[in-house]
């Protein structure tokens, strides 16, 4: 099995300075948080530039040229719905060190991003959803069905979809959490790979409970067969967590000094 | 149906490490597939033989190899010079016998000006190999890198206990190759490597020794640990374990009963130089198709006999 894939969620538009920096397209915040990032472990960066409705072809491209070009073309996760946008960064974007990811794809009206992945040799994140929360695993699962065969009616392999089941708040939908992990399962037996914003399972809880909530939700999602997440890969606690999880399912070779690599 | 050959395809490669310098300089590792797995992709370099010789007369060896060098064999320039010109190696490798505590002792300083005189002499790369005691090999590396200077000779070896002496100053002050020795352990053999990059020697003038052993002394351990190695290198992009491999096979397979009990004690076995090269070959044969990228070997039968085997899986 290959190592889990940790994608780092910093550099995202709800962030008031990451929102400014995007406005006046100012370097540095964004320069700052890809640095913090990847020193801390991460393969991938997600850019958000949130819906973007005006200028987000020129942002994207902004983006993905500066990210890039700053940090020796790490691979990057592109999001946003702008649908424009998105094809604006993958013109400019630099293969070199793995392809791109498009965040997301829906059942709904974000289904156009799995043609738009397929035309442009990309990876997707697939949201297991249409209209808000799926109701249940079967409803999960017949999204997931359906990305998969529009995906593979295209050409698209497969193992480029990352199907993202839909991590829920703790607090407040405490009762859905087994359920998101058993999706994981079933979707890791179909031999298809998985991610998904880890970080709102602890929305809402007290900052020095999210490392735990969190390490303890991708510890448990990793042995359903979560293959990578968006995360905070600043947490220490959670990156400890990752790495440990590889060595126990043998992704990487144990040594002792394991957690400094 | 058209039968299509599945390939093999890895993430990861192994480091191309150079040893010694101009025009006999040469090149180690550099493959992406299983050892002589053409038909998967890029073996690299082809693997290297290196031949010991030692810094005192080698009493202990067999009587047919005091005979081939008993001209030389008490000076060991003339004796890296002769192999160098007889039988022409790719490389040598002056094993400090004469430096061992539990024998004459040499000092640093006096192993250092036999290690520089050999390396001025011969125009193949070098290995210095220790004594196998930690303490003496730290200070003896740290001479040796001094008066080799500019040579880029491989250090065999530093282990868990004098890592930091050897690497610092092999790997660091004086830029030779170091060699990270482990014994058979899979988990020790990344360690010591993240320690030594940890110190600063970077992984491209790093080489390994798993650990070795003669064929039926816990043999099938070593096989089976250089294989996950690889695997892990390859399959799993192990930054950290894509360091060639160099395995002391001689060190093993001439010190095992089988080789050297002579005739009149073991009439059932046989005569005790063509057994010594059978071990010696069979031994050395099984490593390279499970990964290493150079061995040290000391009968000149067994060199010319693993040179044709190596000319042959990588024609």
């Amino acid at each position: 099995m290959s190592r889990f894939i940790v994608i780092g969620e910093r550099i995202h538009c709800i962030s008031p300075s990451i929102r400014r920096a995007l406005a006046e397209r100012n370097p540095q915040p964004i320069l700052q948080r890809a640095k913090e990032q990847l020193e801390a472990g991460a393969d991938y960066l997600d850019f958000n530039i949130g819906p973007a409705e005006r200028d987000g072809e020129e942002i994207m491209s902004w983006g993905v040229e500066l990210i890039q070009k700053e940090f020796d073309n790490v691979p990057l996760a592109l999001d946003t719905v702008n649908k424009k946008a998105i094809e604006a960064g993958l013109k400019v974007y630099n293969r070199e060190k793995g392809k791109p990811i498009i965040n997301s794809a829906d059942a709904g009206d974000r289904i156009e991003m799995i043609d738009l992945a397929a035309t442009n040799d990309a990876m997707v994140i697939a949201l297991c959803a249409k209209e808000g929360i799926p109701r249940d695993n079967e409803e999960r699962i017949a999204y997931c069905t359906e990305l998969l065969e529009r995906a593979m009616a295209l050409g698209l392999d497969p193992n480029d979809i990352l199907f993202d089941p839909l991590f829920l708040v703790i607090k407040g939908m405490q009762e859905k959490q087994v359920e998101v992990l058993e999706a994981i399962g079933m979707i890791s037996e179909m031999g298809l790979r998985t991610t998904g914003g880890l970080s709102n399972i602890s929305n809402g809880a007290p900052k020095e409970l999210r490392p735990i909530l969190d390490s303890a939700t991708v510890a448990m999602g990793i042995q359903c067969g979560l293959t990578s997440a968006i995360v905070n890969p600043c947490d220490k606690r959670l990156m400890e967590t990752i790495k440990s999880c590889d060595v126990i399912k043998g992704n990487i070779l144990y040594a002792d000094s394991f957690l400094d690599l | 149906m058209v039968f299509r050959e599945s390939v093999k395809k890895f993430t990861g490669k192994i480091n191309e490490v150079e040893m010694g310098v101009g025009e006999r300089a040469i090149k180690i590792g550099g493959e992406n597939v299983m050892p002589f797995y053409s038909f998967d992709g890029d073996i690299g370099n082809r693997p290297r033989i290196g031949m010991e010789i030692l810094d005192v007369y080698p009493e202990s060896w067999i009587g047919s190899l005091k005979e081939i060098y008993s001209d030389v064999a008490n000076n060991p320039v003339e004796w890296a010079k002769y192999v160098e010109k007889k039988f022409n190696p790719d490389f040598i490798c002056l094993r400090f016998e004469g430096a061992d505590p539990n024998g004459l002792d040499k000092s640093p300083e006096e192993c250092a000006e036999i290690a520089k005189a050999v390396a001025e002499n011969i125009k193949l790369p070098l290995v210095v190999a220790g004594t196998n005691n930690h303490g003496k090999d730290s200070v003896l590396f740290e001479e040796v890198a001094k008066a080799v200077d500019g040579k880029n000779v491989v250090l065999l070896s530093a282990v868990e206990e004098n890592y930091k002496s050897v690497g610092a100053a092999g790997g660091m002050v004086y830029k030779h190759k170091v060699v990270a020795e482990s014994s058979v352990d899979i988990n020790l053999a990344k360690q010591l490597n993240i320690l030594i990059n940890q110190l600063g020697v970077k992984s491209e003038n790093v080489i390994m020794n798993v650990g070795c052993a003669a064929v039926g002394y816990g043999f099938e351990y070593v096989v089976s640990t250089i294989d996950r190695i690889r695997l892990a290198a390859l399959g799993q992009n192990d930054k950290t374990l894509q360091m060639p491999i160099i395995l002391p096979v001689s060190f093993e397979t001439w010190e095992i009963k089988e080789s050297i009990a002579t005739e009149e004690q073991m009439p059932e076995w046989g005569n005790q130089e063509e057994r010594g090269i059978g071990l010696e070959v069979s031994t050395a044969a099984s490593l390279l198709t499970v990964g290493a990228n150079a061995v040290i070997l000391r009968h000149p039968k067994s060199v010319e006999t693993i040179n044709g085997f190596i000319r042959e899986l990588t024609a």
